[in-house]
């Protein structure tokens, strides 16, 4: 039984990293369209930029802000430079995947003579022991929770509340609407890839931190534990990606105190190929996030 | 004698024209040299059959599809080739057939990014004004737009238009999907009105003996080319008139206000 109250207080920091991952994936594809198969890899690139940031003596906080910096300004770019021709041009739905997916090897490719095979870890002190009911958790961790806790509320606050985000729900619904408007959807979109590259960039660094050690093959895991929430919740839907994150987490965490730590991500991804059997469309196909409330 | 008939009364000097046109979809044209204008405080009504290609020239007229050829002047500027955003900053409104709201958004939001261009303490203020337009929404303003009615949902779709106080506005068959009533009033009151507020309407209508009542000026496409143009009383005393939309599938008779046309 204490194990399994262990499980749960490391499915709450579980699951607030994958709601960091997946809603700021699942706002690139509700409000571009894009489904960028690359966000794995810019993920664990931002985690080496806070490594090596650490590794130069900089706290890893700082770290942190730097992998957020380097994940906004990098999948800007990517929209700009790589995904954002290709759409211009017509490329199709699925062009657009296979076009993010070859971005995703040349990215981890290009990363491997760089970083190497070997797994790293940052060196930051893990801070002392909290205890609360048969719940054992870190002073980082506990950061973790609070920085999603506030994240979350942020996007909320965001999405509903501001001018910017009420402009990219409205680009989400309906991109011609839009522009008769006068709203200008290249700006709202470049602002879209900046937040969710921050979010991104961010996700890899904390989910870095959150593990002993990584590599870079561990991309590909944080993508798809990202997908599987995104998915679950509803594709595009950012409170559906929060809900998915909480599910995804509490039970791959659960799932590892049953059974075994390394089948985590194929919990995560036998969820995701039931969610798709059994509804295709999610959780919250009709509302969430990009909708307004009922 | 040619297809345009004589004017009776002098038109308004135009907000928009559109100068010989030709568009259409991946370089296929659907519509040819079309010419057409619209001035303030006229109702300017483009009907005709199904396929004839309205909806294209109103969406080559907003800047959503690029001309082949031909010019697009609003007001004293040459606007060919701007993007939609660009004609909404210089007063031009459009209302498309479908599509015509943010389905997950509420009401006050769509009037919100109607309103977008405007500085944000100027938004509240003018919601208040187009809700003293259509007194049906403002008592909905917290609802999800895709939980109005038919009708409801055309107000808005006009209501978010009017937040920017357009000088022009173009609305894409406003009264499909209305019930006949609905149909009627929208036409009778709500566009009229909007005329006798100084501003330029073009509006595309299927029923045509419906259109042909509000409107002050009449253009027939069909096939996408105007084959006939002019006030609608005399586009009614006009031998061929029937003929045209006859000979082209659409049943004049059958279009009275009473037949609720499909969308």
């Amino acid at each position: 039984m204490e194990l399994y109250v262990a499980a749960l207080g490391f499915g709450l920091v579980s699951m607030s990293v994958i709601a960091i991952a997946a809603v700021g994936f699942t706002m690139q594809f509700g409000i571009t369209n894009m489904i960028n198969l690359a966000y794995g890899e810019v993920m664990i690139s931002s985690a080496y930029v806070a490594y090596y940031l650490n590794k130069a003596g900089i706290s890893i906080w700082i770290g942190m802000v730097g992998g957020a910096l380097f994940g906004a300004v990098f999948s800007f770019l990517l929209n700009r430079i790589v995904y954002a021709p290709f759409l211009r041009k017509g490329t199709s739905h699925i062009g657009m995947v296979i076009v993010s997916l070859a971005v995703s090897l040349m990215m981890a490719n290009v990363l491997l003579p760089i970083v190497g095979y070997y797994s790293v870890s940052y060196q930051d002190t893990t801070g002392g022991l909290l205890r609360a009911g048969g719940i054992v958790l870190t002073t980082n961790q506990i950061v973790i929770i609070g920085l999603a806790v506030v994240l979350m509320l942020g996007i909320h606050g965001l999405l509903r509340y501001t001018r910017l985000g009420k402009a990219m729900r409205a680009t989400a619904a309906n991109p011609t609407l839009a522009r008769n408007c006068g709203i200008p959807t290249q700006r709202v979109v470049d602002a879209v890839w900046l937040i969710t590259g921050a979010l991104c960039g961010l996700a890899g660094v904390i989910a870095a931190m959150n593990s002993d050690s990584f590599a870079i093959a561990n991309g590909a895991g944080f993508l798809i534990t990202a997908l599987a929430a995104a998915v679950l919740g509803g594709a595009g839907q950012s409170y559906g990606a929060m809900i998915g994150a909480v599910i995804i987490g509490i039970v791959t965490e659960l799932s590892a105190a049953a059974w075994a730590p390394e089948y985590k991500e194929v919990v995560a991804f036998g969820i995701l190929v039931a969610v798709m059997v059994l509804r295709p469309q999610g959780l919250l196909a009709k509302r969430g996030a990009l909708a307004a409330a009922g | 004698m040619s297809d345009s008939l004589t004017h009776v009364e002098a038109r308004p000097a135009p907000s928009l024209q559109a100068h010989g046109i030709t568009s259409g979809y991946g370089g296929v044209p659907v519509i040819r040299d079309v010419s057409i204008s619209v001035g303030p405080r006229e109702v300017v009504a483009v009907i005709g059959p199904n396929g004839a290609g309205k909806s294209t020239l109103l969406k080559s007229l907003v800047g959503i599809l690029r001309l082949n050829s031909g010019r697009i002047v609003l007001g004293e500027d040459d606007v060919t080739g701007k993007p939609p955003e660009e004609l909404a900053r210089r007063g031009v409104g459009y209302v498309p057939q479908v599509n015509d709201i943010f389905e997950p958004l509420t009401v006050l939001e769509n009037l919100e990014m109607g309103g977008y261009l405007l500085k944000p303490a100027q938004v509240k203020a003018r919601v208040t004004e187009v809700g003293a337009v259509f007194p049906q929404l403002p008592p909905m303003l917290k609802r999800r737009a895709d939980k109005l009615s038919g009708g409801e949902r055309k107000m808005l779709a006009i209501a978010r238009v009017l937040m920017l106080d357009p000088k022009v506005l173009i609305l894409d068959e406003p009264t499909a999907n209305l019930s006949p009533k609905l149909a009627d009033s929208l036409l009778k009151e709500h566009v009229r009105r909007l005329a006798a507020l100084g501003k330029a309407v073009l509006i595309v209508e299927q029923r045509a003996r419906a259109a042909l009542q509000v409107a002050d000026w009449t253009s027939v496409l069909v096939s996408g080319s105007v084959r006939l143009e002019g006030p609608p009383t005399e586009l009614l005393q006009r031998e061929d008139f029937e003929e045209l939309f006859l000979g082209a599938g659409t049943d004049l008779a059958a279009s009275k206000d009473t037949n609720m046309e499909e969308a």
